[in-house]
């Protein structure tokens, strides 16, 4: 049970000026916070099973090794499996993306050129001829040069990546270890608010990583299901990359919907209805995280006004760009449950008496020899 | 059975008293160890206080080493309640909400204290829910108990108060 505290307006500013540094630190070692994310993402997920292998017995050494061997074998098995299936499907990566965004431009020049065809205004526009001008464009002069980017960027990510589990094997091995390291850090007087204040911070990013789980699940069922009563080919596997993207907030689950939109666009060009019918499930599946998944699921563990989290992914976005969108929340969370703990344990006149108590009684422990 | 190389035994001092105290009886080392894991330990002076009376509760105190008085905050002579010893714990009421602290704990003499947190109690239940019912049970008993003799305290004390 969590106690209810009221935060003031003093904690509540530097709760989000702790969050806008912390990001602003956080800046020059990106490259390391995706892969703890997912480390956390991963050690919340596992911990279960952790848990369950100690009871049965086995050391923290030999459990965390066991959960994260599992780990990275289901995770072998399930990319070893995968892979023949992607290659049989797509020629090569090159081929495949030129096709489906072709077939994308073709369904957005398709749909341009039937609302001119329907709407004086737009056809008085010339969105169409904008469009394909600005399309050859793009295509002539920076393709080459985003898609260098893009490769040398994967490059750089892809092994950061790889770090994921191994940090989530010493999340697991000692974490226990380290709460405690931490407590006893802390005078008597404050311990047990402070031990307390350790439970909520886990508690905030276990539900918070739990709930992402929850409703990246969620959301891949919903999507697949859609996109396979759709008729796309790879539903399931559509629906599970546009949930897992959707961890940037915003962002990620537009990025899945133009995927999802190219796909459908290059499979069936003679009818775009179903592009328009993925856009539409996207937008209904949008609807239901807003107001059905995502309170259920993350909403519980941050107890923070829809408008502040807005406003605080903007920040994060405009700070870290899409690794700030991703952090903001979870790292705001944290401030606030540290915030109002600290505030309220510095703030209380018969705890910092105790511990001065404490000290006194330990000075005169010390030197009862001395005299 | 697991192959030893893999299998970790409790610590031994902290067994000795685990093993010890009334609450844990009943488990197995596995869910001994399971339970060392959770504990933080703590050290007190003579004098120093471990809780205040009107506190919120947030966790039961195991005694290892000392004694621990509780008494009514601020009535230090008069307002004795009880002074427990290695293998007691006080502070239980705390596992099971966080309603506030009923009286204050004080070391008596330099005393080490196992804390065993309600989050952690609460995990348990989740997670653990053999090694957790055991100890629910356990803890309930003992409350039990406890109002059994506060009862027949109550009694006696009418009933002198009427022959009186």
């Amino acid at each position: 049970m969590t106690q209810h505290r009221e935060v003031g307006p003093i904690v509540w500013s530097i709760v989000i000026a702790v969050t806008c540094l912390l990001l602003f630190a956080l800046r020059s070692v990106l490259w390391l916070v995706v892969p703890c994310l997912l480390a956390l993402i991963i050690y919340y997920g596992l911990r279960p099973a952790y848990k369950r292998l100690l009871l049965a017995g086995l050391g923290e050494q030999a459990a965390a090794s066991v959960v994260i061997i599992g780990f990275a074998l289901g995770s072998g098995l399930l990319l070893a499996g995968a892979t023949p299936w992607m290659s049989a499907r797509a020629e090569s990566w090159q081929d495949a993306v030129t096709r489906y965004l072709s077939g994308g431009i073709d369904w957005l020049q398709g749909t341009l050129a039937l609302l001119e065809a329907k709407f004086t205004l737009i056809r008085r526009l010339g969105l169409s001829a904008t469009l394909s001008r600005e399309l050859d464009q793009l295509t002539d002069e920076h393709a080459q040069a985003y898609g260098a980017s893009l490769v040398v960027g994967l490059g750089t990510w892809v092994p950061a990546l790889l770090l994921a589990p191994f940090l989530a094997f010493f999340f697991l091995r000692d974490g226990q270890a380290f709460e405690r390291l931490l407590g006893r850090a802390v005078p008597n007087a404050y311990f047990e608010r402070s031990l307390n204040l350790l439970h909520e911070l886990d508690e905030t990013a276990h539900a918070y990583f739990q709930g992402l789980l929850k409703l990246t699940v969620l959301d891949a069922l919903a999507l697949g299901l859609g996109l396979w009563l759709l008729g796309l080919s790879g539903a399931w596997l559509l629906g599970l990359l546009a949930a897992v993207l959707a961890w940037v907030p915003y962002v990620g689950s537009i990025v899945g919907c133009v995927i999802v939109v190219l796909v459908a666009a290059t499979d069936f060009p003679k009818d775009p209805g179903i592009a328009y019918g993925a856009i539409a499930l996207f937008i209904f599946v949008r609807l239901l995280d807003d107001f059905v998944f995502m309170p259920a699921t993350i909403g519980r563990s941050l107890r923070v006004h829809p408008i502040a989290s807005v406003l605080m992914l903007f920040v994060g976005g405009a700070i870290a760009g899409v690794a700030g969108l991703m952090l903001v929340l979870p790292l705001l969370g944290i401030a606030l449950v540290v915030g109002e703990t600290v505030g309220l344990v510095v703030t209380d006149p018969r705890l910092r008496a105790r511990h001065a108590h404490a000290r006194r009684l330990r000075a005169l422990h010390a030197s009862r020899d001395l005299a | 059975m697991l192959p030893g190389f893999v299998r970790r035994d409790p610590p031994a001092v902290r067994w000795k008293y685990l093993a010890r105290v009334t609450l844990f009886e009943g488990l197995n080392p596995r869910e001994l160890r399971v339970l060392d894991g959770l504990l933080h330990e703590r050290s007190y002076l003579k004098d120093e206080i471990i809780f205040d009376e009107g506190e919120e509760g947030q966790a039961i105190y195991i005694i290892l080493t000392g004694k621990v008085a509780i008494c009514r905050q601020g009535r230090r002579d008069d307002g004795h309640i009880a002074q427990y010893g290695p293998g007691d714990f006080f502070g239980d009421l705390a596992l099971l909400d966080n309603s506030p602290r009923i009286a204050q704990a004080r070391a008596v003499e330099d005393s080490r204290l196992a804390v065993f947190f309600r989050g952690d109690f609460v995990g348990l239940l989740e997670t653990h829910s053999t090694l957790s019912s055991k100890l629910s049970l356990t803890l309930a008993r003992l409350i039990g108990k406890r109002l059994r003799e506060a009862t027949l305290a109550l009694t006696a004390y009418k009933e002198r108060g009427e022959g009186a």
